[in-house]
């Protein structure tokens, strides 16, 4: 029970991680991005390729580096385009991730996957346990990156991205840079995906392109719909309570006997749909609404 | 060879139009990418497939269950999640699309598994004419798509309905003003946008076996041809699906055929990055 409990700690960490670099995108700087699978894909490989000869650390910063020149790249070609567009986009660029990774044998095995990818710390999880220092380790990484995020969302970078947001129009008429903004913003995002993807390789510690379907994609979608677009406390919330969902889901079949396991999955991925199109209808600011800040919060002594 | 690849190009394209043309038409009326098309390509496969071989209708019987259950499909998603949206804007209607095609795709994974399937229907030779080879199924296709473009085509042009459908993709409050209801054209925009996407995916279930992904494979090159097109042009987008069905196919002369996929990948980038717009179409895709 306790490996069990560790093994949903741990989902739900690469969850609110995914879920994070979304909010970022989407959530503060209203960037569809319909390819998240694409680049957690791109640093679970890079960290799976890198991780034995290198070490853990410049492994993990080598998939945030490669994901976020990745992001980079593809905002710079397609960033202008309008959402439904750049939705389109990203979403090809997830398949040709998929494509790549599933036919370029000689650097990824293609559909075997690579397997005995080391994980952090391997040494002092033989003294202790493994799963409770990987367990440290990946609550250290997702408080790094979330007070990172948090940081940034309320610089001058962060409110700039909110103001795009909410009316590029305006906010390039004061004279912010909205392209390279925004490209920024997407390469941030982009980064915390390829460091996801990382921690998914050190704790399962063999991947496979199987593992990296649009359904992660749709997962991040929903984290940051149900926790509230630009609030990352309610990301944290969001995460938590879909794998909560989606974990609780799994018992149904002890209850359920008429169904196998293809029906029990497909109900609940189907059941992720369902909650995307309720959230959307039924709550659409979210559990966490994104704290709306006024001018007194920012200048001491202004007008409320 | 290669005339060879461009008759089964040829024949891909076409395939891709009826999909392409319901994506263009719901883009146009509704404003947004729906990204269920897939599914619910998936879905109509599966209509096809229970008439076909579960009840024993002959295909063109379970063609047309295929097109009115998929069109039920289409003004059922309409019902309890697009329009409860329409006024908020189109990334959240695009997201709650996602939503929609993943409770359709489990909805055929719940019932049919991840088996592939196939339609009962006798093998028969290719007949061969001047070195090509050319199926009866491909023949099939051909025949259904072009009178399908051609009962679309005198709908949108000359119905009541086709004016006023192109009426809302104008100017949807000039239309209302003039007493369009624009809820009465969503949902027949809906109805034949799925059962040209149902009947799609009886055609799709001919060229391959049917299973959960049959309609995720369209999905890229779907969404090449429509905006090869310009978003929201029925005609566009019929000439961007044989255009994209063609290069797809020739471009086994070239890359290995697992990158196919690539070919309407880059289509689409370099489009929308050197003439936004589309080929035949006039919306902005630039903000």
């Amino acid at each position: 029970m306790t490996a069990y409990l560790v093994t949903v700690a741990i989902l739900v960490c690469e969850a609110a991680l995914i879920g994070l670099a979304l909010n970022f995108q989407w959530g503060l700087a209203g960037l569809v991005n319909f390819g998240v699978v694409g680049f957690v894909a791109i640093g679970a490989y890079v960290t799976a390729l890198l991780a034995p000869e290198l070490g853990w650390l410049p492994a993990m910063a080598a998939a945030g580096a490669i994901s976020a020149a990745l992001s980079t790249g593809l905002a710079l070609l397609s960033i202008r385009l309008e959402e439904n567009y750049l939705a389109i986009v990203t979403i090809g660029f997830g398949e040709i991730v998929r494509l790549v990774i599933l036919n370029e044998e000689w650097l990824t095995q293609g559909a075997l996957g690579i397997a005995d990818i080391p994980r952090p710390f391997a040494a002092l999880g033989e003294a202790f346990g493994g799963d409770l220092v990987f367990i440290a380790f990946t609550g250290a990484l997702l408080a790094i990156v979330f007070l990172g995020l948090e940081g940034l969302a309320r610089s001058p970078f962060g409110r700039a991205l909110r103001a795009i947001r909410d009316d590029a129009t305006v906010t390039a008429a004061l004279g912010k840079p909205v392209f390279a903004l925004r490209v920024r913003a997407f390469a941030v995002g982009g980064a915390v995906m390829g460091i996801a993807g990382a921690l998914h390789a050190f704790y399962l510690r063999y991947i496979d392109p199987s593992q990296f379907t649009p359904i992660v994609t749709a997962y991040a979608f929903m984290a940051v719909i149900a926790g509230g677009r630009g609030s990352n406390v309610g990301l944290l919330l969001g995460a938590g309570s879909i794998m909560a969902l989606l974990e609780g889901t799994r018992f149904l079949k002890d209850f359920i006997s008429a169904i196998d396991g293809v029906q029990l999955s497909a109900l609940r991925l189907g059941l992720i749909g369902v909650g995307i199109v309720l959230l959307l209808i039924l709550r659409p600011q979210g559990l966490v609404p994104e704290p709306r800040r006024r001018v007194a919060d920012v200048l001491p002594g202004g007008r409320d | 060879m290669a005339a060879q690849l461009f008759l089964n190009g040829l024949v891909t394209g076409l395939l891709l139009a009826l999909p392409a043309l319901a994506l263009t038409l719901i883009f146009g009326v509704l404003k947004f990418a729906n990204f269920a098309v897939g599914a619910m390509l998936t879905f109509g496969a599966y209509a096809a497939w229970v008439a076909n071989v579960q009840l024993g209708l002959p295909l063109f019987a379970s063609a047309l269950v295929a097109a009115a259950a998929t069109a039920l499909a289409g003004v059922v998603a309409d019902h309890f999640a697009f329009e409860r949206l329409r006024e908020r804007g189109s990334i959240t209607l695009m997201v709650a699309s996602m939503g929609v095609s993943l409770v359709i795709e489990n909805v055929c994974r719940f019932f049919f598994g991840n088996a592939s399937r196939g339609f009962d229907i006798p093998p028969s030779r290719p007949i061969r004419w001047e070195g090509l080879r050319i199926n009866h199924e491909q023949i099939t296709t051909a025949v259904t798509v072009v009178l399908c473009l051609i009962a679309v085509d005198l709908l949108l042009r000359f119905s009541p309905l086709g004016r006023a459908m192109r009426a809302v993709a104008d100017n949807a409050s000039l239309a209302a003003v003039r007493g369009v209801d624009r809820r009465v054209i969503a949902r027949l925009t809906w109805a034949l946008s799925g059962a040209l996407l149902g009947l799609a995916g009886v055609l799709a279930g001919l060229d391959r076996a049917i299973d959960p992904l049959i309609g995720w494979n369209y999905q890229i090159p779907i969404f090449a041809a429509a905006i090869l097109g310009g978003l929201g042009s029925p005609l566009g987008a019929v000439a961007g699906a044989i255009v994209i069905g063609v290069a797809e196919e020739m471009s086994a002369l070239v890359i290995p055929t697992n990158y196919r996929q690539v070919v309407s990948f880059t289509v689409i980038l370099a489009l929308l990055l050197f003439r936004a717009n589309g080929l035949f179409g006039a919306k902005a895709a630039r903000k």
